[in-house]
């Protein structure tokens, strides 16, 4: 028995006291504190993080006022981690498994589940959750016992966490942590709205609007899948050179546009729009401008940024008639965590995926408020956050 | 039937004939003599045997205003003829074929002919189609030699028309002029728009906003596809029986929901939501019932309405996210010279039932009586007889 498991045979069935970076108040930097991490209970496992790094929806619900957002919470749900305990009734993990928490959840046994036509498990519907899925309470309160909420079911911005079975997924150890944590949103969602939900062909012609991890991510899977073309679109003029490193063969810097929109501007260079169109932002503007320059007949536009909740997307109702369009949007990229993460940490290890180039700036947990401001100054992709160091 | 033909020496000249002409926006059309300009190249000159009324005739003779509204015109684009003569260049088709004339164009040259994908024909500008698609003039004046405009570049309420040769397709089965008529818009719009565009797989549950003609066929095109549940939605009560002869299984009536919205409904009735929805009457708002009817993680929603009145779709980001699909087209998503002939094959073979569709019959003259039915909801499909022609043996 190594010297983990012996450390998780000692704390198993017991509340553990860890460091977590507590959201308290919207917008505010997130505070290093004590908290108790409470045993998992039916149908769950506490696991101890390794690594987790910083994704927009993240910083989304840090600085929102109203609900969903709610505080203090403990953020953070892209990260890698290892089993410390599980629930009794917990078969299919064990303490020492390399696992993903990851989002959206997976119970791998509803009609929905079951289907390769959704990811979206009816049993465990997504919402913005603060608590867990089953009994609908906290495994976390502070050292004042007041609880802390969760998010989306993960909570990784914390030594451990408790997760619910259907919200994990057991990964090869062999992927490095800081390459593994990626995939359990950011890479994945971009990677697989360009190879499940848009299905890119070999030869089509794609434009990606926002070129932060998602966007490049949604670049590396259209070079996966053998684009020809894959035009980036971003405010930042510095995303031209770090694009190229993705894949990008053509760069449209928005500000730059002069009178023309931006979808004019597309529509010019692709000879009538782009086969393939992903707005990876989160804006309903840059969803229009994004469907204005899909080529009609055939084009297709993929939603994946998410925005603001409540936010309305309005198409004229004529070209939605007309032009022969599809809009379709994904969560995760329209991936199923349980069945496509082992699929794409195959990628990884065959070097058919690449994912080093993703990873810009790696810091302790203590600061982890740094991380938050580099992704807002738009300096870094991801920033890997490690709890040991 | 066979369609008798006088000898024709009117080849290369005008035509003066009678045309049910639309002077202003919403009042019944007057039949008056108009003149018929012969094909240029590329051109067909049709004798109209028989025409029918679809409500978007219906929603751009209401528009008085705007970019798509031109009065004085000859509406129409659901009909069935006769080739008169053709113009230069014109090698697919002859004085005497049977032929359709369609509102959607498909040259057979650009990129999005040749591409399997989609049938958005790009030979030719988009434009609201008051004059012929290569030059934009007109080939109708009326007796005080002012243009009358085109529509669709159609206009089979005239007993001769000028279609560009992309808007033609040879019929080359012989099936009843008046079920050759229905395929040239409403029912092929609504069948493809299930079978080919959507792709309704067996099983599915479907769900179709507005049971007029289309909404019907899009029924039709489910049940062929083995839908295994066809929800319609109308205002009108009396949809369901009409329905059920064209597979609607359940019904749902706006006004009767109570408290809950239609979408909250069919959510309900179908355990999340419905894999495919169809919107096709032509009104926003439905178009988001429709969206908001559909299934997570894989519902599709199809427009197939004409908005009439401009508004725009708005639907929550939030929603889309959630797996959903948004997509819309013309004509079923079909390309008319290639895909109508399989239409015409499956009503011989008794597969796809197009008599269902017509519930009334008025000749040329009577055409006001064609629109009194269907804005009161009365008909589906109201044929519109030339004179001198008749369904005969």
């Amino acid at each position: 028995m190594n010297a983990e498991k012996v450390e998780f045979s000692r704390t198993a069935g017991k509340p553990i006291r860890c460091r977590a970076a507590v959201a308290r108040e919207a917008g505010e930097p997130l505070v290093i504190e004590e908290v108790i991490v409470a045993p998992p209970k039916s149908r769950e496992v506490r696991i101890k993080i390794i690594c987790t790094s910083l994704c927009f929806s993240d910083i989304t619900f840090w600085r929102l006022k109203v609900p969903p957002a709610c505080f203090p919470r403990i953020l953070g749900h892209e990260a890698v981690g290892v089993v410390e305990s599980v629930a009794e009734d917990v078969h299919e993990l064990a303490p020492g498994d390399t696992v993903l928490p990851i989002f959206l959840p997976d119970c791998a046994e509803c009609m929905d589940c079951q289907s390769n036509k959704s990811n979206l498990c009816s049993k465990f519907p997504f919402h913005v959750a603060s608590m867990m899925p089953r009994d609908g309470t906290s495994r976390f309160t502070d050292l004042k016992g007041e609880t802390l909420f969760h998010f989306i079911y993960t909570s990784s911005f914390s030594e451990y966490t408790v997760v619910d079975v259907a919200s994990v997924t057991k990964i090869d150890p062999a992927i490095p942590p800081n390459r593994a944590c990626l995939l359990s949103c950011g890479v994945s969602t971009g990677v697989g709205a360009a190879l499940r939900t848009a299905n890119v062909e070999s030869g089509s012609t794609v434009a990606i609007f926002g070129l932060g991890a998602i966007g490049l991510a949604v670049a590396e899977g259209a070079r996966i899948a053998g684009a020809k073309r894959i035009i980036g679109v971003d405010i930042n003029p510095d995303k031209r050179e770090i694009g190229k490193k993705f894949g990008l063969t053509d760069f449209v810097d928005s500000r730059s546009c002069g009178n023309k929109s931006i979808s004019q501007v597309i529509t010019d260079m692709t000879d009538g729009g782009a086969d393939y169109c992903f707005e990876c932002v989160g804006l309903a503007s840059l969803v229009h401008e994004a469907y204005a320059c899909c080529r009609k007949g055939w084009g297709k536009t993929v939603v994946v940024g998410v925005d603001k909740p409540g936010s309305q997307l309005t198409f004229n109702s004529y070209e939605v008639l007309h032009m022969g369009k599809t809009l379709v949007g994904s969560l995760y990229g329209g991936l199923k965590p349980k069945t496509d993460v082992p699929m794409l940490i195959k990628k990884y290890l065959d070097k058919e995926l690449e994912l080093d180039k993703f990873v810009t700036h790696e810091v302790n947990f203590e600061e982890i408020n740094r991380a938050f401001e580099l992704l807002l100054q738009g300096k870094s992709l991801r920033c890997v956050i490690w709890m040991d160091k | 039937m066979e369609v008798k033909f006088q000898a024709w020496d009117t080849a290369g000249k005008p035509i003066r004939c009678k045309a049910a002409m639309a002077r202003k926006a919403g009042e019944p059309l007057v039949m008056e003599e108009v003149e018929v300009a012969p094909p240029k190249a590329w051109e067909v000159r049709i004798k109209i045997l028989c025409t029918s009324l679809c409500h978007s005739d219906v929603t751009f003779w209401k528009t008085p205003a705007g970019p798509a509204s031109f009065f004085p015109r000859i509406f129409g684009h659901e009909a069935a003829g006769v080739v008169e003569s053709v113009g230069e260049n014109v090698e697919e088709v002859k004085g005497g074929d049977l032929v359709l004339p369609i509102f959607q164009r498909n040259c057979g040259e650009c990129r999005d002919c040749k591409s399997e994908k989609g049938n958005a024909c790009s030979k030719f500008p988009v434009q609201f189609y008051e004059g012929m698609p290569r030059d934009g003039t007109s080939r109708f004046t009326d007796m005080n030699g002012e243009i009358v405009h085109h529509f669709f570049g159609v206009s089979s309420f005239a007993e001769y028309t000028v279609v560009d040769i992309s808007q033609v397709v040879k019929m080359s089965l012989e099936i009843p002029i008046d079920k050759a008529c229905l395929l040239s818009c409403g029912v092929t719009t609504g069948v493809g728009a299930a079978c080919k565009f959507a792709q309704v797989e067996e099983g599915s549950v479907v769900a179709i906003f507005g049971l007029g003609a289309v909404g019907l066929a899009v029924a039709e095109g489910a049940r062929l596809c083995k839908a295994s549940r066809i929800i319609g939605v109308d205002l009108n009560p009396e949809k369901f029986e009409i329905g059920k002869k064209f597979g609607i299984t359940d019904f749902v009536n706006p006004t009767s929901c109570g408290e809950k919205s239609v979408s909250q409904v069919i959510q309900e009735m179908t355990d999340g939501g419905a894999d495919y929805c169809f919107e096709c009457i032509g009104l926003a708002s439905i178009m988001a019932d429709a969206f908001n009817s559909s299934r997570q993680g894989g519902g599709k929603t199809v427009v197939l309405g004409v908005e009439m009145h401009g508004s725009p779709l708005s639907i929550n980001a939030y929603e889309i996210l959630r797996g959903r699909t948004v997509m819309g087209c013309l004509f079923g998503g079909l390309k008319p010279k290639s895909d109508i002939s399989s239409f015409a094959k499956m009503y011989l073979d008794h597969e796809l039932n197009l008599d269902g569709f017509i519930t009334h019959e008025v000749s040329f003259k009577d055409i006001n009586q064609a629109f009194d039915l269907l804005l009161q909801g009365k008909s589906l499909r109201c044929i519109i007889w030339m004179d001198n022609i008749s369904n005969g043996k």
